[in-house]
């Protein structure tokens, strides 16, 4: 078999035992692996209504067929399983070397299931699948955890298989089920969003090793090191991938405050005068970078690994990226560079994700600024700027201590709370990412629209010819929604496979490497397939039309460039586009058109 | 021919290693690769694959890198008992550099992108 393994292992932590199962022919026709494959198990397994954070729920790690054959920036994993914070479908996705490693041992997926009595972590090299003890690993942070396993395995491995080997883990946020806790793995990589973290978490499971030493077949050698060649070339041809390589999202801060949408104040203002300095996005690669760090196969490096000198930060961190800066920076009034950092390490070691905290904290700010919140509940002044108390209040978040412990539920029982939930700037309970969409109407749209919530993601930002004419958002969000999906099946990393070209690059790379035939009407059909499933995933898990909907902030005041986004309008134009009815219910032609007549019956 | 490496251009993309692979195996599989990369916090360290030696080093050195200590065993491009990289997995014959084969045109150089492989004379 070309791409894929054909295999998939199954964990049952109950039960403490695996099985190797076939990875189903009919699964990978229909949707393809990764994102897709992962759904369909997930769906075809688990009640929907289901509490994520019960041992019912399955926690789903996906490769795809691109996933460690070297196709340029094809080096991800995504994580399945329902979300504890939005109760909706959740597809987090990271980068590194788990994704490879794992195809490496032999497996398109890992399915873990069932709960572990006490703490664990799982040990996979190829055939060897072991769960161990834990508990010495309980309360540690993300990469001191990962330090202690590979000093554990010292014992059984040299230098050079420990440092093959890709651990995942998650920090005390994830132990204590804060529900916005993120999985991190390779020193600072993280699945972030819709708080993965608390599922491995309630299931007692500190972390994963992945050693893997097996091969993955491509179909067309020939034409597949020809056509990497040549991707070289387009890519250093190419102004956004050359950016990219120099400066990851650090580019993207500056750009987007001078031009009034970036994120800033809870979304108060799309500008945030300290962000000036980043107009020069050498100043941050300047101040911070240690190096470029690559994920597997990824020619543009795009992600740097940074460090400041302060002792009470020691080693370095990953990023922060654009969304980490603007979250946890000019949307809580924070504009030192430093300060940044020290809150996304905070995150990172923590395994928190930074545009959650950032979210639920600004809201915090803004709550305590206006009076509703006071400061005898927290036990220290909140306002915007206040760095010391936010790098306080993270540790009390993860451990869940006094005031802390509220916010770790989320921003929506924050702001209901305190009585004001038009406050927390949040689509289906998760924190909205940096783009401030009064400044670019379309990602409103995206945002309310995305099955996993307020992430950015699902639909690449506007970069298509057309961005600026209203009449053809609703269908390019609903072409660059199905786009994804398959991105996110094969799986590429969407940062760099997005904009209009490369739909037929991914095509060319899954017809050299599977050796089948794929043609561009079975990309979309698959694409569409996964986001109707995930549209009736929701459903059936109880969310509705009534979740498709941006905060007030930005519907009915214009903050930025004297403008709302236009939700009321785009919305029917979206669901009938879609082939929903105007309740946002995929109709039983869209159904049958898609062959999910039984996924979707009783909806 | 020679083949130079800037450690601290690598980015530890691991193309090479999967072009290696591929040109000697036709499959991707990092453990039949002739060169390997080291990746550590502040740098990667690409290292191909020496001739084989029989024996073990009686001495365990460290040797400083970036003003870090590391296992000398991780820059020695030998490949030895002790190791596990630089064999067939299968079979655990020794795995050495030969150029991509006559005339020599390396295709972990030409598979980097970042420039830490150059071929000199």
């Amino acid at each position: 078999m070309f791409g894929w393994k054909g295999k998939m292992l199954r964990i049952d932590l109950s039960r403490r035992n695996c099985s190797v199962e076939e990875t189903p022919s009919d699964l990978i026709r229909d949707y393809m692996g990764g994102r897709g494959a992962g759904l369909k198990i997930l769906f075809d397994e688990i009640d929907p209504m289901t509490d994520p954070l019960g041992p019912e729920n399955k926690l789903i790690f996906a490769t795809g067929p691109l996933v460690g054959t070297g196709v340029p920036a094809g080096g991800r994993y995504i994580v399945v399983s329902k979300s504890p914070l939005s109760g909706a479908i959740a597809n987090p996705c990271c980068g590194g070397y788990f994704g490879p490693n794992l195809k490496f041992a032999g497996y398109d997926l890992l399915i873990i299931e069932g709960k572990s009595s006490e703490p664990v972590y799982l040990f996979i090299r190829n055939d060897v699948v072991e769960i161990r003890p834990a508990g010495q690993l309980w309360g540690k942070w993300a990469t001191e955890t990962e330090r202690l396993i590979r000093s554990e395995m010292s014992e059984d491995f040299d230098e050079w298989e420990l440092n093959n080997m890709s651990i995942v883990t998650i920090g005390p946020a994830g132990e204590n089920l804060v529900k916005f806790a993120c999985i991190m793995s390779d020193g600072g990589r993280a699945a972030g969003r819709s708080g993965l973290g608390a599922v491995m978490g309630s299931k007692n499971l500190k972390g994963l090793v992945v050693s893997g030493t097996g091969e993955v077949k491509i179909a067309d050698v020939g034409g597949f090191k020809k056509a990497v060649m040549d991707f070289f070339e387009e890519g250093r041809a190419n102004e956004t991938l050359e950016k990219r390589r120099r400066w990851g999202t650090w580019s993207l801060p500056g750009r987007a405050n001078k031009t009034g949408t970036q994120a800033a104040l809870n979304f108060q203002s799309g500008y945030f005068e300290p962000f000036t300095k980043f107009e020069d996005p050498d100043f941050i690669r300047d101040s911070i970078r240690v190096r470029d760090e690559a994920c597997f196969g990824c020619p543009f490096a795009c992600s740097k690994r940074s460090r400041i000198e302060d002792l009470a930060y020691p080693g370095t961190t990953k990023g922060p990226e654009h969304e980490s800066m603007a979250l946890l920076g000019s949307n809580c009034g924070i504009g030192d560079l430093d300060d940044i950092y020290r809150a996304n390490y905070l995150c990172n070691e923590l395994g928190m994700d930074t545009i959650s905290a950032g979210a639920i904290i600004s809201c915090a700010m803004e709550l305590f600024e206006k009076g509703y919140l006071p400061e005898k509940d927290i036990g220290y002044p909140l306002g915007f700027g206040s760095n010391e108390a936010m790098f306080q209040l993270m540790r009390k978040i993860a451990l869940r201590e006094d005031f802390g412990d509220l916010l770790a539920e989320g921003g929506n029982a924050l702001a209901r709370k305190y009585g004001h939930p038009e406050l927390f700037m949040g689509i289906k309970g998760m924190g909205m990412p940096a783009w401030h969409p009064q400044g670019v109407e379309v990602i409103g749209l995206q945002y309310a629209t995305n099955n996993v919530g307020g992430c950015h993601t699902k639909a690449t930002l506007p970069f298509y010819e057309g961005r600026k004419d209203p009449e053809r958002h609703v269908e390019l969000t609903k072409q660059d929604q199905d786009y994804i999906a398959v991105v996110d099946s094969s799986v590429l990393c969407w940062i760099i496979y997005h904009g209009p070209l490369w739909g037929e690059k991914l095509l060319s790379w899954l017809q050299i490497t599977t050796g089948i035939d794929y043609t561009e009407n079975d990309l979309s059909l698959i694409g569409e397939r996964i986001w109707n499933l995930e549209r009736i995933f929701n459903l059936k898990a109880g969310l509705s039309k009534k979740d498709d909907r941006l905060p007030k902030r930005i519907t009915d005041e214009p903050r930025v460039k004297n403008q709302v986004v236009h939700l009321d309008r785009m919305l029917p134009e979206y669901y009938k586009l879609r082939g929903w009815d105007e309740n946002g219910i995929p109709t039983p032609e869209k159904l049958q058109q898609l062959g999910l007549e039984k996924e979707g019956a009783g909806i | 021919m020679r083949i130079k490496i800037d450690h601290l251009k690598c980015t530890g993309c691991k193309l090479c290693e999967v072009v290696c692979s591929l040109q000697h195996t036709e499959a991707v599989n990092l453990w039949r690769s002739r060169i390997r990369v080291f990746i550590k916090e502040d740098y990667c360290l690409p290292v191909i694959a020496g001739p084989y030696t029989e024996a073990m080093c009686n001495s365990k050195d460290v040797v400083l890198v970036e003003g870090k200590e590391i296992d000398g065993c991780v820059v020695c491009r030998a490949s030895c008992p002790a190791k596990s990289i630089f064999k067939e997995p299968d079979t655990a014959i020794p795995l050495k550099c030969d150029f991509c084969g006559d005339p020599p045109d390396p295709q972990c150089v030409a598979w980097c992108d970042a420039d830490a492989l150059t071929i000199c004379d």
